[in-house]
């Protein structure tokens, strides 16, 4: 059931994928709607899934990469859907849904049972903190693509260059504060996720921070964004400083989420 | 039955010759009604600083030619031999092509300019209130608004604009979300700034700081589009609180340097900063748009800008002359339908009839009737007829309901052996 579930979200995130596609190359709104409508199908089968899963399984199915992967895809889809319903930005429906699909594709290359939860991960802070730091890294990520998006309209304007797809892209000022809101929703979600984490690990390894890889790297994340936002309300750091910070930021959430699993050890090893 | 149009455009005459041949709105009716009293039930004429043009239908082109060109020359006072020069005239498929080119911008000087087909609708406006545009130049016409139209909506002709003064608010869009709340700086009060500021209103902008080295101009200009002038010492500080400046001195030295910008941007806390310089020379050191989130464009860029908007217009216009192409076989396939149709020849000779008939014993019975009540007569009840017949012959060629056309068989008497070559027709 629930595999059926997931295909079905799966099948519905490549339809909008397709639409949007269209929408990029015939530029009609009609399929960017299309798109939207069948993304937040997709949304809704792929939430039910996730919670199908959780009366199953017992547990907050964000215990290992597959359900890591789906979760963020969910966040992911969750915020774009927001923004789209806010601000005038079609075109970045071009660049998440196809993000969204194929990491849902790489979740699936992953073990997809039902596993026992290993005792250490059986605590009520595992919803909480997994929750509050999917969000955040989620809302990052999509201000990740927002930054690229802002640096390719910048340099245009300042290069007086403007390929033709320019003219759908949105101002530097909206993109702008979409990055804005990207930081001032996103920090509090990491922040919330870095001290539930740290609350977990004392009742589960005894102390508050042990500096293991995860932790380090999260801290690292967590100052990067730290001070983007500092300087932003202090000096003014706007624009082109942003959209950098927010891509480094993102490089480092990558090494937290995958790097670090991946290529080392640690107490974080199960993500 | 053919279309025609016959007259000049700024290809074919230099602008001496089209001056004299322009017809403003109000010589427009008298120039229509000796077309119609020439013998022409259909006209419409279009005349605009670039061209002047004739259409109308007839059954003998080559007659009528004569018989406009002779009235042209009475009628505007003109040489013979500039007719002969400096004109052209295109019949049927050649001449619908010629209108649904002129009315998409594409025979336009500026191609792809949108005011012609606003020109070539009043015309065809002009035409109708004064009853010289009929069944044919009706369709034509119609015909011709959907063409432009769809090149409208599916190339992009008139996408980018060529204008310095369109392209800085196109450009201040890529750069601020909305520009009703935004605000500009003008240096300087000449025309330009004037002209410019014009498009800005347009936009929604009301706040419009003004500075100009003699106050006394820039409260002028000030007092014309309802700005606030300000102390030319005082632009440090304005550039403190604007979002755009517009900047066109006559100073030889620039009067705004990197320096200035460096320390308004800290000052601004980043917030972007447009600079749109059409002064020349320049009055913004061009390495101010090295500075983060400051942007400026001077009058080059704006120009070299220009320039590839219109390389692009006729990359696009590929497309609009395929829009054209099929718009020109749909029309004469109507035209051709129209004449194959027994029917519909039917319908419009008998009711013609009718009509004759009917003119000529009221015509009689009239005791104090002139030339002027005659012809308008035969004016109305032309138009009425013409306007009723429409509906039937569209119900026809629809196609649609078969008991619908035995009705309309039923109605005007379609003998039977006619029926023959209607079935062959189908």
């Amino acid at each position: 059931m629930n595999v059926i579930l997931f295909n079905l979200s799966l099948l519905f995130y490549l339809l909008s994928t397709a639409s949007y596609m269209i929408f990029l190359v015939v530029n009609k709104a009609l399929f960017e709607k299309v798109g939207y409508y069948v993304l937040f199908s997709g949304f809704c089968i792929h939430l039910i899934s996730i919670f199908w899963r959780y009366f199953h399984a017992g547990y907050t199915p964000i215990t290992n990469i597959y359900e890591s992967l789906s979760f963020l895809s969910l966040c992911v889809t969750a915020f774009f859907l927001y923004l789209r319903r806010i601000y005038r930005i079609e075109i970045l429906g071009c660049i998440i849904t196809p993000v969204i699909f194929l990491m849902l594709v790489w979740a699936f290359s992953f073990p997809s049972d039902i596993k026992p939860l290993p005792p250490i991960l059986d605590s009520y802070w595992l919803p909480i903190h997994t929750v509050f730091s999917f969000s955040g890294n989620a809302i990052f990520f999509i201000g990740f693509f927002i930054s690229l998006i802002y640096l390719f309209v910048e340099r245009g304007i300042k290069k007086k260059r403007f390929p033709s797809i320019s003219a759908r892209l949105p101002s530097l000022e909206t993109l702008d504060l979409i990055n804005y809101r990207c930081m001032s929703y996103g920090f509090p979600f990491l922040t919330v996720g870095i001290i539930t984490g740290s609350i977990w690990a004392s009742t589960a390894w005894g102390s508050y921070w042990s500096w293991d890889p995860k932790e380090t790297w999260s801290l690292i994340v967590w100052i990067t964004y730290a001070i983007l936002i500092h300087n932003r309300l202090t000096i003014g750091w706007r624009g082109k400083k942003t959209a950098y910070m927010m891509i480094i930021g993102f490089f480092f959430i990558l090494i937290t989420f995958l790097g670090v699993n991946l290529l080392t050890g640690g107490l974080h090893s199960y993500l | 039955m053919h279309i025609i149009v016959f007259g000049l455009n700024h290809n074919t005459a230099p602008i001496e010759i089209r001056e004299k041949l322009f017809c403003s709105e109000n010589k427009l009716p008298g120039l229509l009604k000796k077309l119609k009293d020439s013998g022409l039930d259909e006209n419409v004429v279009l005349s605009t600083c670039n061209r002047t043009e004739i259409y109308f239908c007839c059954e003998t082109p080559e007659e009528y030619l004569n018989k406009i060109e002779a009235l042209l020359i009475e009628y505007f006072c003109i040489k013979n031999e500039w007719l002969e020069n400096y004109t052209y005239s295109f019949i049927d498929n050649d001449a619908y092509r010629h209108l649904f080119l002129v009315a998409s911008g594409l025979d336009s000087m500026i191609i792809g300019e949108p005011q012609i087909l606003g020109q070539v609708k009043d015309a065809y406006r002009i035409a109708t209130f004064h009853n010289t545009a009929g069944f044919f130049l009706n369709k034509l016409f119609h015909k011709t608004f959907n063409v432009a139209k769809k090149i409208r909506t599916e190339t992009k002709i008139g996408y980018n604009p060529l204008s310095i003064s369109s392209m800085a608010i196109e450009l201040a869009k890529k750069i601020f979300i909305e520009l009703k709340q935004k605000k500009i700086l003008v240096i300087g009060a000449g025309e330009m700034c004037e002209v410019a500021l014009k498009y800005f209103k347009k936009e929604g902008l009301s706040d419009i700081l003004i500075t100009n080295r003699t106050l006394q101009n820039a409260k002028r200009l000030a007092e014309n589009i309802t700005g606030i002038p300000y102390p030319f010492d005082d632009i440090p500080e304005l550039l403190t609180r604007v979002d755009m400046v517009l900047s066109s001195t006559g100073s030889d030295e620039p009067i705004i340097d990197k320096e200035l910008v460096v320390f308004v941007m800290k000052k601004r806390r980043n917030r972007p900063l447009f600079f749109i310089d059409i002064a020349m020379p320049r009055d913004i050191d061009p390495e101010v748009n090295r500075i983060d989130n400051v942007y400026l464009y001077d009058i080059d860029d704006l120009k070299e800008l220009s320039l590839q908007h219109l390389s692009d217009r006729i990359k696009e216009s590929e497309k609009a002359h395929a829009i054209v192409e099929e718009g020109v076989i749909n029309f004469s396939n109507w035209l051709k339908q129209l004449d194959k149709n027994p029917l519909i020849t039917h319908i419009i000779e008998s009711i013609e009839e009718i009509r004759t008939s009917e003119l000529n014993k009221m015509f009689n019975k009239m005791k104090y009737s002139d030339e002027e009540i005659q012809k308008n007569m035969d004016l109305l009840t032309k138009n009425i007829v013409n306007k009723i017949i429409y509906r039937h012959i569209s119900l026809i060629r629809q196609n649609g309901d078969p008991s619908a056309l035995d009705v309309m068989k039923q109605l005007f008497r379609f003998e039977e052996d006619n029926e023959k070559d209607m079935e062959d027709w189908d």
